[in-house]
C-alpha cells in the first residue's frame, strides 16, 4: 500500500533549484532508502516530507506530497500536526540538554498525549523499550541525555521520535556519526520498527541501504534517477548512472 | 478524543500567538521609549536655537554717559553706560513707578548695558542721536515669547509680573520684539543668566578631555592589545591581565572618578577641574574598550598572513608591525571612536574630579578649569530657571549629534576599510 | 623649561636615528655584511640616546618636589608644628615665591620663599647638566657598539617587546590604582566609624558630619548614627530591582524575538535602533527621568489619589531599566543564536510550535548565558550614577515604597564629593568606603557573570 505519494516536487534555495520534478511513492510499513552522492538532494527531499524546509527562510517547495489523501504542501495543512505524524531522526544525535525522561516526555507533553504521570511513565518506558535503550538507562532516567554515548544518544533520539507514535519516521543518515557496533544496533532497531512505522532512511552507505531497506531510490544532481525494490536496484539497475554509482565508479 | 485534540491544538496556537505578541510588544516598547525620548528632547530643545530680542530706541546722550564733547576711543571704552542703559528702559514707560521701573530693567538681560556699549563703539558718531538697538530679552520673557511660559498662572507664582507682560505685549504689537538665530548659545561660555549662557566653555572642555583621552588611551591600548594577542605567552600572568581587562570594562564609571580624585588629584597634585585630569580619568576608562576592540580585529587577521610573512624570513616583530597591525587598523580605529564616544558622554567621574565648577571663561588649554558637555547638561538641569530647560535639551541635541557623527564615522571606517576574509 | 628639555631629548633621538643609519651605510660601504637592516642601527642608537635620559628625567620629576619640600621644611622641624600646619607653610611658601600670595608675609616665609626659588633653580640647572651628560655618555656607548657591527635587531626588538609588555600592564596598574585610591581612605574611615555601624546602621545623614576644623581633635562619638549604610544599600538594591523589572521582560523578549522570529529586514533595522538606547549618555537619561517621567508619574498618581514624590524611586528605576534593555536584549540575542540549530530541528520535528521550542528547549539551553547577561545588567544598574542623582532625591530614606524617593551608593558618593573635599575628614572617607563597597559588589558580579557566560560559550563552541 502506498503511504506517501509525491508528484512533481521541485525545491529551490533562493534562485538555485535543488530538486527537479521528483515523483516517488513510499510503501507503508516498509523501509525505503534514499541513496546518492552528497549534495544530490536526498536529504532535501526527506526534509520536504515533514516540511522541515520551512525552517530555512530561502527555501521554496513546489508540487504535491500526498500523505493519507492529503497534500501537505497545501495551505490548510497544519505543520504541527503533520510533524506529530511524521517523526524525524537527524544525522547527528541531538538530544535536548535535559534529562533522559524529559527528552522522551517532551513530545507527548506538548501534544497532550498523557493525562497522568503514570501514563507518561508508561509512554517513556515503552518508547525506550522499543528503541532498545530501556535496559541501559532505566536506572538513570533523570540524568542528562547528553551524558550518554553517541549510539545511545541516537537511540534516545529514536525513542523520542517514536514517543508520539508517528506513522512515518524519517531518518537522515542516522548512523553517519556512529561506530560500527552502534550502527549495527540501530539497523537492527530499524528492522524492528518497520512493523509499526513506515521508515524512510537517507544513507551514504550502499551496504546499509542493501541491509535495511526493501525499496531504494537513487538521486543524482537533484533528480530521482531510478527507484524500485532494493533487490532490483542493486542487482539489476536500469539506468547507466545508477549502475555506475552502485559499482563505485563515482560518488 | 479527536475533539480534545482539536481543542489542545487551538490552545497551543493561541499560546504561540501570545508569545509572538509579547515579543513584538517588547520591541515596540523599546522603540517607543526611544521615540518618546527623542521627540521630548527635540520638542523642548529646538526653541533654544532662537533667541528673543527687544528692539529699543536708545538715545546716546553724552551727558547721561558722563562724556565730554569730543570723546576719544578710550573715553568711550571707559564710559559708564549703566545710567544710559537704565534710562533707555525707563523711557519705555515714562509714568512707571519705582517698582515698575525695576520691572522694566529686568525685562532685558543682566548685562544689557554692554550691548548698548558695543553699539556705540561700533559707530561713535551715534552720540546725541537715537537708534533702535537689539537688546537680549530676559530669559523669562524669552520663554513668554516662545510660548513656553504659563501666563495664566496667578501673578505671585511666576517671575514675570503683570506689568512686564503688559509692556512686553505692547512691544510685540509695535513689532519691537524679534526672534533670531541664537548664535551666542554656541559662542558664549556658561553664565548664571539663562539668556546669556552658552556651551562654548563646556564644548572646549569636552574637546580637550577627549583629546587627552585619545593621546593616552590609544597608544597604550594598541600596544597592550598587540602584546596580548601576538606576543604574550599563554600563562597565569597573561590570564590575569585578561581577566583584569574584562573586569575593568564593567567597573562603574564613578569608581574611575574616585581613582582620579584619590590618585591624580590627591597624590599627584594635578590641577583640579581641568580637562587634563578629566582626560586621564576617561582614558583609564576607555582603555579596556579599545584593547578589546583591537584584540578582536587582530584576531580576525587570518594566521595565513602571519605564516606567509614569517616564511619570508621576517622576524615576529616585523611580521606584526608590517602586516598584522596595519590590517587590523580599521577595526581598532572604529573601536577607538566608539570608546571615545562613550567617554564623551560620561558625567559622573568628571563631577568627582571637580569639572562641575562654574566656569565662565572659555578654556584655552587642557590646564584651564572647564566643564564638559554632559556636565553642563547636569549643571543646567539642576538650575531652577525655566530658561535652562530648553538650554539643557539643546545641549543634549548637540551632544547626541556628536555621538551620532562619531558612531557613523566608526561604521564607515569599519565597512569601507575593513578587509573581509573569506 | 620642562617642555624644552622634553623636546630636546626627542629631537636628539631623531638625530641619532639618522646618525646610526648613516653609520650602518658607511659600514656597508666597506663591503662588510651588516647583521641587520640599516634602520635597526638607527633605532638602536635612538633608543640608547633617548631612553636613559627619559628615565632620569621622570625620576627627577617624581622626586624633586618632595626633596625640595623636605629641605624647606627642615628649617621648621624643631618648632613643634603639626603635619597639617607644615603643609600649609609649604603651600604659602610656594605661592609667595610665585608672587601670588595674598596674606600676612612674615620674615620666616620670605626667607623660605627665597630659599625655595634658589633650590628650584639649582635643581633645574643640575637636571639639565645631568641629562646632557647622560645623553652624551649613552650615545657614545651606543655608537661604539654599532661601529663594531654588533647585533642591533635583537636588542631593538627586545626593547619593543618590553614596551609592549609594559603597555599591557596598564590594565593591572589601573586596577591597582583603583584599589589604592579606595583602600587607604576606607581604612581611615573604619578607624573612626566601626564597620558594624556602617553595615548595620539605619541612619545615613552625612550632612550632619560637617567639615571638621583640622586643628580640632577627632571625636568619633560625633559621628554616631550618621554613617549607617543600610538605607542606601537598600535603596541601591531597590532601584536596581525596579530597573531589572523593566529591563528583563522587555530586553529578554525583544532579544528572543530578534533571534527567533524577526525577518532579516526587521532585525537589520530594529537591532541597531534598540542599541541606540545603550549609546545615549546617562546624564541625558537622568534629565529625561527628572523632567518628564517624574512629573508624569506624579500626575498619574495624583489622578489616582496616590501620594507620589516628584523624585520617586520608580522614575529613576524605570528609566534605568530602559537604559539596560539593549544590554540584555543584545546579549541574550547572541546567547540564543549560539544555541545549535540541531536542537531547534529536533524540537520542530517533534511537532512543537516555535514558542514551545523556545520556551522548552532553547531557553533552558541558553539559560546560563542569559543569567550571565542579566547579572551584567544588574551590575550596570548598581553602578549607574547620573540617573539616580538627577531623578531620585538625595536623602537616604529607608523605604520600599517605589513612589517615595530614595538614594543609592553612587548618588551618595556624588552628594558627598561634589564641591570641596577635605581629605582626612570622615565625610569624604565615607564616600571612598562606599566606593569600595560598590567596587567589590560590581567586581564579584562581573567575575561571576563573565565566568558563567564563558563556560556557556565553551559548551557550544
Amino acid at each position: 500500500m502506498i503511504k506517501i505519494n509525491s508528484k512533481n516536487v521541485d525545491v529551490f534555495y533562493g534562485k538555485k533549484q535543488a530538486l527537479f520534478n521528483i515523483n516517488l511513492d513510499i510503501e507503508e510499513n516498509q523501509v525505503t532508502a534514499l541513496i546518492g552522492p552528497s549534495g544530490c538532494g536526498k536529504s532535501t527531499f526527506l526534509r520536504c516530507l515533514n516540511r522541515m524546509n520551512d525552517v530555512i527562510d530561502i527555501c521554496r517547495v513546489k508540487g504535491q506530497i500526498i500523505i493519507n489523501d492529503f497534500d501537505i504542501n497545501d495551505k490548510s495543512c497544519d505543520v504541527v500536526r503533520l510533524r506529530e505524524k511524521i517523526g524525524m531522526v537527524f544525522q547527528k544525535p541531538n538530544p535536548f540538554p535535559k534529562t533522559i525522561y524529559e527528552n522522551i516526555s517532551y513530545g507527548p507533553t506538548i501534544h497532550g498525549m498523557a493525562q497522568s504521570k503514570n501514563e507518561m511513565d508508561e509512554i517513556v518506558e515503552n518508547s525506550l523499550k522499543k528503541a532498545a535503550l530501556w535496559e541501559e538507562v532505566k536506572d538513570r532516567l533523570h540524568e542528562p541525555g547528553t551524558g550518554l554515548s553517541g549510539g545511545q544518544q541516537q537511540r534516545l533520539c529514536i525513542a523520542r521520535a517514536i514517543s508520539v507514535k508517528p506513522e512515518v519516521i524519517l531518518m537522515d543518515e542516522p548512523c553517519s556519526a556512529l561506530d560500527p557496533i552502534a550502527t549495527a544496533q540501530i539497523e537492527e532497531l530499524i528492522d524492528e520498527l518497520k512493523k509499526d512505522h513506515t521508515i524512510i532512511i537517507v544513507t551514504h552507505s550502499m551496504a546499509q541501504a542493501a541491509r535495511v531497506s526493501q525499496n531504494t531510490g537513487f538521486f543524482h544532481l537533484g533528480e530521482l534517477i531510478e527507484h524500485g525494490s532494493t533487490d532490483k536496484i542493486f542487482k539489476n539497475p536500469e539506468n547507466k548512472r545508477t549502475q555506475d554509482y552502485i559499482t563505485g565508479r563515482f560518488g | 478524543m479527536n475533539k480534545n485534540k482539536e481543542k489542545l491544538l487551538n490552545s497551543r496556537y493561541r499560546a504561540e500567538k501570545r508569545f509572538q505578541f509579547y515579543g513584538k510588544s517588547a520591541i515596540f516598547l523599546a522603540l517607543l521609549f526611544l521615540t518618546i525620548f527623542i521627540f521630548k528632547i527635540f520638542s523642548t530643545g529646538y526653541t533654544a536655537f532662537q533667541k528673543t530680542w527687544l528692539i529699543v530706541p536708545v538715545t546716546f546722550d553724552a551727558e547721561t554717559m558722563y562724556l565730554d564733547e569730543n570723546p576719544s576711543k578710550e573715553d568711550l571704552e571707559d564710559a559708564d553706560y549703566f545710567d544710559l542703559a537704565l534710562q533707555t528702559m525707563f523711557n519705555l514707560d515714562k509714568s512707571a513707578s519705582e517698582k515698575q521701573q525695576n520691572d522694566l530693567k529686568r525685562m532685558v538681560s543682566y548685562f544689557f548695558e554692554r550691548e548698548i556699549k558695543r553699539e556705540l563703539l561700533n559707530d561713535p558718531s551715534l552720540i546725541g542721536k537715537t537708534k533702535d538697538v537689539y537688546l537680549t530679552a530676559s530669559d523669562d520673557l524669552d520663554q513668554v515669547f516662545k510660548g513656553n511660559y504659563p501666563r495664566d498662572l496667578p501673578e505671585d507664582q511666576r517671575r514675570v509680573t503683570d506689568y512686564q507682560l503688559k509692556i512686553f505685549d505692547q512691544l510685540v504689537e509695535q513689532g519691537r520684539v524679534e526672534s533670531k538665530f541664537n548664535l551666542s548659545f554656541f559662542t558664549y561660555p556658561d553664565s548664571r543668566e539663562a539668556e546669556l549662557a552658552g556651551i562654548a566653555s563646556s564644548f572646549m572642555g569636552s574637546i580637550f578631555s577627549i583629546l587627552v583621552c585619545l593621546v593616552i588611551a590609544f597608544p597604550v591600548a594598541v600596544l597592550a592589545a598587540i602584546y596580548l594577542e601576538e606576543f604574550a605567552p599563554k600563562n597565569r600572568f597573561t590570564d590575569f591581565i585578561e581577566v583584569n581587562i574584562n573586569n575593568l570594562a564593567a567597573v562603574p564609571s564613578i569608581v574611575f572618578g574616585l581613582l582620579g580624585l584619590g590618585i591624580l588629584l590627591a597624590v599627584f597634585q594635578l590641577p583640579r577641574s581641568t580637562p587634563l585630569v578629566g582626560g586621564i580619568t576617561l582614558s583609564l576608562m576607555t582603555l579596556p574598550t579599545i584593547i578589546i576592540a583591537c584584540r578582536a580585529s587582530l584576531k580576525a587577521v587570518p594566521p595565513s598572513i602571519r605564516e606567509a610573512a614569517l616564511a619570508m624570513g621576517a622576524s615576529k616583530m616585523q611580521t606584526t608591525m608590517h602586516h598584522t597591525v596595519p590590517l587590523s587598523m580599521p577595526g581598532t580605529l572604529s573601536g577607538t571612536i566608539i570608546g571615545l564616544a562613550q567617554a564623551l558622554g560620561e558625567t559622573a567621574p568628571l563631577i568627582l574630579i571637580g569639572m562641575v565648577a562654574f566656569v565662565n571663561t572659555i578654556p584655552g588649554s587642557p590646564l584651564d578649569p572647564a566643564a564638559s558637555l554632559p556636565v553642563q547638561i547636569y549643571i543646567w538641569a539642576e538650575s531652577a530657571e525655566r530658561g535652562f530647560v530648553e538650554k539643557v535639551s539643546a545641549c543634549i541635541m548637540v551632544l547626541l549629534g556628536f555621538l551620532i557623527i562619531m558612531n557613523l564615522f566608526a561604521q564607515i571606517i569599519r565597512h569601507k576599510f575593513e578587509k573581509k576574509w573569506s | 623649561m620642562n617642555l624644552v628639555i622634553f623636546i630636546f631629548i626627542v629631537l636628539l633621538g631623531f638625530t641619532s636615528y639618522y646618525f646610526g643609519r648613516k653609520k650602518a651605510y658607511s659600514i656597508q660601504a666597506t663591503n662588510t655584511r651588516l647583521t641587520a637592516l640599516p634602520q635597526f642601527y638607527g633605532y638602536y642608537l635612538a633608543i640608547w640616546c633617548a631612553i636613559p635620559a627619559f628615565i632620569i628625567y621622570s625620576l627627577w620629576a617624581i622626586f624633586e618636589p618632595s626633596i625640595v619640600k623636605l629641605i624647606i621644611l627642615s628649617d621648621y622641624s624643631n618648632q613643634g608644628y603639626l603635619d597639617d600646619e607644615l603643609n600649609l607653610i609649604y603651600e604659602k611658601t610656594k605661592s609667595l615665591s610665585r608672587g601670588q600670595f595674598s596674606g600676612e608675609i612674615t620674615t620666616y616665609l620670605e626667607t623660605s620663599a627665597e630659599k625655595y626659588l634658589n633650590l628650584r633653580s639649582i635643581a633645574q640647572n643640575s637636571k639639565v647638566v645631568l641629562i646632557l651628560a647622560i645623553i652624551i655618555a649613552s650615545i657614545v656607548y651606543g655608537y661604539k657598539r654599532i661601529s663594531s657591527n654588533n647585533r642591533t635587531r635583537e636588542p631593538v626588538e627586545k626593547f619593543l617587546n618590553a614596551v609592549l609588555f609594559t603597555a599591557s600592564l596598564a590594565a593591572i596598574l589601573t586596577t591597582i590604582g583603583i584599589v589604592f585610591s579606595l583602600i587607604f581612605q576606607t581604612i581611615d574611615f573604619f578607624k573612626v566609624i566601626p564597620l558594624f555601624d556602617f553595615i548595620f546602621g539605619t541612619h545615613w545623614y552625612p550632612a550632619k558630619a560637617f567639615v571638621r576644623d583640622a586643628s580640632e581633635p577627632l571625636d568619633p562619638s560625633m559621628y554616631s548614627d550618621t554613617f549607617g549604610a543600610v538605607p542606601i544599600f537598600a535603596g541601591t538594591f531597590f532601584i536596581a530591582l525596579i530597573a531589572m523589572c523593566v529591563a528583563i521582560p522587555i530586553g529578554l523578549m525583544s532579544g528572543i524575538y530578534l533571534a527567533e522570529y524577526a525577518s532579516t529586514k526587521v532585525r537589520q533595522y530594529a537591532k541597531p535602533l534598540i542599541e541606540i538606547l545603550a549609546g545615549i549618555p546617562t546624564v541625558v537619561y537622568g534629565f529625561f527621568a527628572a523632567l518628564t517621567v517624574g512629573p508624569f508619574l506624579k500626575d498619574i498618581g495624583t489622578a489616582m489619589g496616590l501620594e507620589v514624590s516628584a523624585e520617586s524611586a520608580l522614575a529613576a528605576g524605570g528609566v534605568m531599566g530602559i537604559m539596560i534593555i539593549p544590554f540584555i536584549s543584545s546579549l541574550s540575542d547572541d546567547v540564543i543564536t549560539s544555541v545549535p540549530q540541531s536542537l531547534r530541528d529536533g524540537s520542530y520535528a517533534m511537532g512543537a510550535t516555535k514558542s514551545e521550542t523556545i520556551k522548552k528547549v532553547i531557553f533552558p539551553a541558553a539559560l546560563p548565558g542569559i543569567v550571565g547577561s542579566i547579572l551584567l545588567g544588574v551590575s550596570r544598574a548598581v553602578g549607574e550614577t547620573m540617573i539616580v542623582v538627577m531623578a531620585s532625591g538625595l536623602a537616604a530614606n529607608l523605604t520600599f515604597n517605589p513612589l517615595e524617593s530614595t538614594s543609592t551608593i553612587t548618588a551618595q558618593i556624588v552628594v558627598i564629593l561634589i564641591g570641596d573635599q577635605a581629605f582626612g575628614d570622615p565625610k569624604t572617607q565615607a564616600a571612598f568606603a562606599l566606593g569600595m563597597t560598590l567596587f567589590l559588589v560590581t567586581l564579584s558580579l562581573n567575575i561571576f557573570a563573565l565566568r558563567v557566560v564563558k563556560k556557556y560559550r565553551e559548551k557550544y563552541e
